[in-house]
């Protein structure tokens, strides 16, 4: 364990030390925090503070609430328009005596109708009156509104607003996995095909087994990927902290510890495939620019879900994404991108699940038999049929 | 015990054979030298003998058994084809190898210290390797070879690279290993290398052992096959000579294969017009003996002396 451990510590620090990585790091939180700062200048810089002013002639508004104070009552319409001229109010409605029988109202402002946010205080203040007689439920009830959750009869599941982290979380996770694996999977290939460039590969394998200088770059690289991934993933949580004491709607957000823990499943079997992968194309190429040019070609079968996220959109129960959630190389993003579209049926996950396992448990195994036969050929690749010969072991 | 025991071996890859059949054994405290032509299957036996490769057939011995981490921790090895990492620096690089060899860090930087003074390199262990000479980083090499002190130091082509200077170091680093018990075998084609510093050597030619025994027992049997003759005369057209040639005011007659020494002394004293002062067998160097034993093939050479 000892030597994985050596070896996983000095690859973490030869990617986490480099330039690239380290621009790749921050990158993403700079994004978020650029975001958050511009959404809040935006919010700042549309605000408007003032009240909106009402005549009651009607006399339905009773009622005062400690939060109504962006409702202001005037006994008339010219006291009310002298004030909207002081730019003491935003606008001011009148209320008409026949308001409870016609329910119509008149708007008045100077160029601008209210934002969005003193209608809504307004809304709610006319609501909390209009509402007043009537029983404490039926105003709570009333004054919560509708609450709509969707739900999937065969499966089960759930949709409903106070889910909607259930809906932006695996397109978030999905694109979190795309960069953190794209990002990996080249330092994979980048650390082997160097092995082999720089000579060392003997040396290497006179100290450790192929085995474990295998598993200890590809400790060292998940732990690069994790340090990634957990820097996003604080980032987001913070950025959504500072902004949902902004914007109401965050705070509804709930953790979707289903979405979470069939994702923790899927993850490290679709690492290591995509490592494993990765793996087996630096050990067969001469050096890491022929190493790159394959991998850009193997991405995409790990990638393909995104590529077709259109289509995804229309049907995410399409046959094509059935075969993709199946099929190992693209299991984890098609199932990260239907659960938040769709139901994925238990026997799909079960079945890709399996499926990915046993796929990455046969790649890591002719990895080791590829870059074994690879590992030695200095300045020369190895190509498929000599690959496969490998993998057969002659 | 042997420090190697390597029993027939023999590797193909396809249709190539690599190795067909080599035999030897390295005793502790010696230099052994593995010789052979480019392409005589001498890597690809260390690499047997390292458990890179699994032989076909034959068996290797390292330590008295089969070769496992704990003993291949014992060994230090200079493969032909080496490097270091480039782009790291060269003190990290070489404590990282040298940790792999199961040695705690602290104990590799109390050794580092000296080997780099004795090296010259301790003004550059900050410096990335890329940016070293060539020498320099071969003889970091060295240092990552020996740094873990191992019971069996493999070098192929150790000098390649290096200034006289470094070289002659080099060979002092070599022979400080063999007086300390160590058993190194040296891979080279620089003989006059190979006939300072080894005791014994084995000679691969077309994946065989063609040749192989101490130095000194190896020159004394090729030692017939040329005399040295020192006198005043014409000296052509001696039956069994091949080749004269006159060196340092001496004439160095090279014999036709299984010509006897003694019949041409005879034919030179019964000759008039030639006066003898000196007559002695010529020890050959290993040098010579490589190039007849390859160009000549081991066997017939073998053969025509019995």
């Amino acid at each position: 364990m000892r030597d994985i451990w050596l070896i996983a510590k000095h690859e973490y620090r030869r990617v986490v030390v480099r330039r690239g990585f380290v621009f790749g790091l921050m990158a993403i939180p700079l994004a978020i925090v650029a975001l958050v700062a511009f959404a809040i200048l935006v919010a700042k810089a549309g605000e408007n503070n003032l009240p909106v002013g009402y005549v009651d002639r009607a006399g339905v508004f009773n009622v005062t609430r400690p939060d109504d104070d962006r409702a202001r009552a005037y006994v008339d319409q010219e006291s009310a328009l002298s004030a909207l001229e002081r730019e003491e109010i935003q606008a001011f409605f009148v209320f008409p005596p026949d308001y409870m029988q016609t329910l119509q109202t008149d708007l008045y402002y100077l160029q601008d109708p209210p934002d969005e946010d003193a209608w809504g205080a307004f809304d709610d203040f006319v609501r909390a009156n209009l509402v007043a007689a009537l029983p404490d439920e039926v105003q709570e009830r009333v004054l919560q509104g509708p609450e709509i959750t969707v739900q999937d009869i065969a499966n089960g599941r759930k949709f409903s607003e106070d889910e909607i982290a259930n809906v932006i979380l695996p397109f978030a996770a999905s694109f979190l996995f795309f960069i953190a694996t794209m990002s990996s999977s080249g330092n994979m290939l980048r650390v082997v095909a160097d092995e082999k460039e720089n000579r060392m590969m003997e040396v290497m394998v006179t100290s450790v087994t192929p085995g474990r200088l295998i598993g200890g770059k590809a400790a060292g690289l998940l732990a690069a990927a994790l340090t990634q991934l957990f820097t996003y993933i604080a980032a987001i949580v913070i950025g959504i902290a500072i902004a949902s004491s902004r914007v109401t709607e965050l705070q509804q957000l709930a953790v979707p510890w289903a979405y979470m823990g069939v994702m923790a499943l899927f993850f490290f079997p679709a690492f290591a495939l995509i490592s494993a992968t990765m793996i087996a194309v630096g050990g067969a190429v001469t050096n890491v620019q022929q190493g790159q040019q394959v991998a850009g070609i193997l991405n995409l079968l790990f990638m393909l879900p995104l590529m077709l996220l259109v289509l995804l959109f229309e049907n995410p129960s399409h046959p094509i994404f059935v075969f993709m959630t199946l099929f190992p190389t693209t299991a984890f993003l098609s199932i990260s991108l239907r659960w938040g579209l769709g139901t994925i049926p238990l026997w799909q996950l079960g079945l890709s699940w399996t499926l990915l396992v046993a796929s990455t448990i046969f790649m890591v195994w002719a990895t080791a038999r590829i870059f074994r036969a690879g590992m030695l050929r200095y300045g020369q690749s190895l190509n498929l049929k000599a690959a496969l010969r490998a993998v057969r072991g002659y | 015990m042997h420090t190697v025991e390597v029993s027939h071996l023999a590797k193909r890859f396809g249709e190539t054979h690599a190795v067909v059949d080599v035999s030897f054994a390295i005793e502790p405290g010696e230099i052994f030298g593995l010789l052979g032509p480019n392409g005589a299957g001498k890597t690809t036996t260390i690499r047997m003998m390292l458990d890179i490769f699994k032989p076909d057939t034959g068996d290797v011995s390292v330590f008295g058994g089969e070769l496992d981490m704990p003993k291949k921790r014992r060994i230090g090895y200079l493969p032909e084809e080496r490097g270091l990492y480039k782009d790291l620096k060269l003190e990290p690089t070489l404590v990282y190898l040298a940790t792999l060899k199961g040695l705690d860090e602290k104990t590799v930087r109390s050794r580092l210290g000296g080997w780099l003074e004795r090296l010259d390199l301790a003004d550059h262990r900050q410096k990335k390797v890329q940016e070293l000479s060539k020498g320099m980083q071969q003889k970091a090499q060295i240092i990552a070879t020996l740094l873990h002190e191992p019971d069996l130091i493999v070098v192929d082509e150790p000098f390649a690279g290096l200034d006289p200077l470094n070289t002659r170091i080099v060979k002092d680093i070599i022979e400080e290993q063999r007086q300390a018990g160590k058993s190194v075998i040296m891979s080279t084609h620089q003989m006059y290398q190979v006939e300072a510093l080894c005791n014994r050597i084995v000679l691969i030619d077309e994946g065989r052992t063609v040749l192989y025994g101490a130095v000194d027992e190896i020159k004394r049997n090729f030692a017939g096959n040329a005399v040295v003759v020192e006198g005043q005369g014409d000296f052509d057209h001696i039956p069994g000579v091949l080749e004269v040639r006159q060196h340092d005011g001496a004439w160095h007659m090279a014999l036709e294969i299984g010509a006897d020494p003694q019949a041409v002394f005879r034919a030179l004293a019964a000759r008039e017009d030639v006066r003898i002062e000196r007559f002695e067998l010529a020890e050959p160097s290993l040098d010579d003996i490589f190039i007849n034993v390859v160009q000549n093939g081991a066997a017939k050479l073998e053969e025509n002396r019995a």
